[in-house]
């Protein structure tokens, strides 16, 4: 190996420069990456110590690591049960509801798309990238209340997905544009009707994109704390990510538990990217190519 | 060719079944889209209109302009409108630097770059809030451990680049995806060619690197400029009680739900997204530009 390396290196003093600037590459990642990991370390750090110590020297992990603060999270803080369930309850349909919706519209959006009426209803449709919520909150924050939609799971799914349409249906029509036609009219002379083409054919060729879409809007909107915080008014209705936010409105003292709350709300979502990762990379730079 | 063929002979053959059929399809993202979005932007215009105060009242004169002049004038929104600008303007800088910088050191497809990636991309993930409150303990007890200094977050004339810093460490991953994604699409020939040619590692960065990536920085900007002008949820967590922390949609915030000026919170939002189309439009059209010129 080596002596290949030299033959295609006649100079070897380039190709040991080359090995020695990989190493520093290396190094400087590394030390990025502790950076980036710090505030992890800190969350973990309060997590695990028992409330009573305190130490001298605040970085240093604790000698006696308790899981106490984690116990009392989950058995003693009512929030952290009705959060949890609420986070599930209301990420898991809107997901599902913004698959179904969007990959429809946009199959039909991206095959059209030399229509006219269809470029403007992909501009109408797209118009929630540039408009920030703020503009239309007291608007929509009405219409629920009168509705009867405030701090029920209905009317945050049906709200989250009506904010996240924008966003998914521009990278799915992105997806779609690049599917090739030839198998979509196979079907169709085979005498497939719209909705079987549709299901039969094209969904399952837009398994990528969706997967990714899944992904990713889950992230959002188990995180979501604007909308949460002005739809779910009630203790009952509150979101793991809303639910987090108590231990600050006043009370410092438990802080160690607050920091258990936050890893324990995390570790869904953590399991999720981690096993889900490469669909998430794949579905950012997806979208970024198109521009 | 073989795209361009089907399309015609389909147009040729569109009848109103078709379009019916098609609607069915657009259906359910339409009404919810009408629902959510469309419809209250529309009905949301008006009520800038008023002196409408309390949510809870049914009542609400029409008085003109009067919030709009009231706002431009109005010290605490123009503060905002400051503080807003300042934020958006260092958390793009920063998160654009650390994401060009992570991109560069890692876009090579290797197990390593890809573990990084997986790290880099982490902070990502946690909720905005989550994320706001360890950072102020990051704050104290890191930062204040090792240059002895107390909090940026309790000083309000550090308090905006402190939460830029915050933000950017959440959202450099995402700008980081994008700019790799932009780094792998450059035709490796391009290096080869420029070496034969004798070009430093310098060159071809400026030359050859920086022209073929413009997109990426298109959408990473417009990403980022619509992200930061609507920031709300790091403020709230950290900026409370800090008038010199306080964005224009926490104003907001506060305005309609919090000190019963419906109305005038309403204007502002307005105001708020004007600026922000505005905004998005100048930049989209200035970087296009560029692109087409690189």
């Amino acid at each position: 190996m080596e002596e290949k390396l030299h033959a295609f290196n006649p100079n070897t003093k380039t190709h040991r420069r080359k090995v020695r600037n990989e190493r520093i590459r290396k190094l400087f990642v590394c030390l990025c990456v502790v950076v980036v990991l710090a505030p992890f370390y800190v969350a973990i750090l309060y997590a695990f110590k028992p409330a009573t110590e305190i130490t001298s020297n605040r970085l240093a992990f604790t000698r006696n690591p308790t899981l106490e603060n984690f116990r009392r999270v989950i058995f003693e803080n009512p929030l952290f049960g009705i959060g949890l369930r609420n986070s599930l309850v209301n990420t898991i349909p809107c997901v599902l509801i913004l698959m179904a919706c969007t990959s429809m519209a946009a199959w039909v959006l991206a095959r059209f798309d030399h229509l006219r009426a269809y470029k403007v209803l992909y501009a109408v449709l797209t118009l929630g990238l540039l408009v920030p919520f703020q503009c239309f909150v007291l608007p929509l924050y009405l219409n629920w209340y009168n509705a009867g939609l405030v701090s029920t799971n209905i009317g945050f799914i049906i709200a989250r997905a009506g904010l996240q349409i924008s966003i998914s249906l521009t990278a799915i029509t992105g997806f779609v544009k690049t599917v090739p036609r030839e198998l979509e009219q196979a079907a169709s002379i085979d005498g497939c009707n719209r909705f079987q083409l549709f299901w039969k054919i094209v969904f399952p060729l837009m398994t990528p994109i969706n997967t990714t879409q899944l992904v990713l809007n889950t992230l959002f909107i188990w995180n979501d704390y604007s909308t949460a915080i002005i739809l779910l008014r009630e203790k009952e209705s509150k979101t793991l990510t809303l639910a987090q936010i108590q231990y600050f409105n006043g009370k410092t003292t438990e802080l160690n538990e607050a920091f258990a709350f936050f890893i324990l709300a995390m570790i869904p979502i953590l399991a999720l990217y981690l096993s889900c990762q490469r669909y998430i990379i794949s579905g950012i730079t997806a979208g970024a190519v198109k521009g | 060719m073989t795209n361009t063929l089907p399309s015609r002979k389909l147009k040729a053959g569109l009848g109103a079944k078709t379009h019916l059929g098609n609607l069915c399809f657009l259906l359910p993202t339409i009404l919810l889209f009408s629902i959510v979005v469309l419809i209250p932007v529309i009905q949301g215009i008006p009520y800038s209109f008023t002196s409408w105060k309390s949510i809870v009242s049914t009542n609400h004169p029409y008085n003109g302009l009067a919030n709009y002049k009231y706002l431009l004038g109005n010290k605490y929104f123009r503060m905002s409108l400051k503080v807003t600008f300042s934020f958006t303007l260092q958390y793009m800088f920063l998160s654009m630097l650390f994401g060009f910088g992570l991109a560069l050191l890692i876009h090579k497809a290797s197990s390593f770059n890809n573990v990084c990636r997986t790290i880099f991309f982490l902070p990502f993930t946690t909720s905005v809030t989550a994320g706001a409150i360890i950072w102020s303990y990051v704050y104290t007890d890191i930062y204040g451990t090792l240059t002895g200094l107390v909090s940026p977050l309790g000083l309000p004339n550090q308090i905006v680049p402190a939460m830029a810093l915050m933000a950017s460490w959440r959202d450099m991953g995402y700008a980081m995806l994008i700019f790799i994604a932009a780094l792998q699409t450059v035709p490796k020939d391009y290096y080869e060619a420029a070496t034969v040619e004798g070009a430093n590692a310098w060159q071809q960065f400026i030359y050859i690197t920086i022209p073929n990536i413009v997109p990426a920085f298109t959408t990473n900007v417009t990403l980022l400029l619509a992200w930061g002008l609507r920031t709300f949820d790091l403020p709230s967590v950290v900026a409370q009680n800090m008038q010199e922390g306080q964005t224009t949609a926490m104003y907001i915030y506060q305005s309609i739900f919090a000190n019963n000026k419906a109305s005038l919170g309403q204007a502002a939002a307005i105001i708020l997204t004007i600026i922000l189309i505005v905004l998005t439009q100048i930049v989209t059209r200035v970087l296009r530009r560029m692109e087409v010129e690189a």
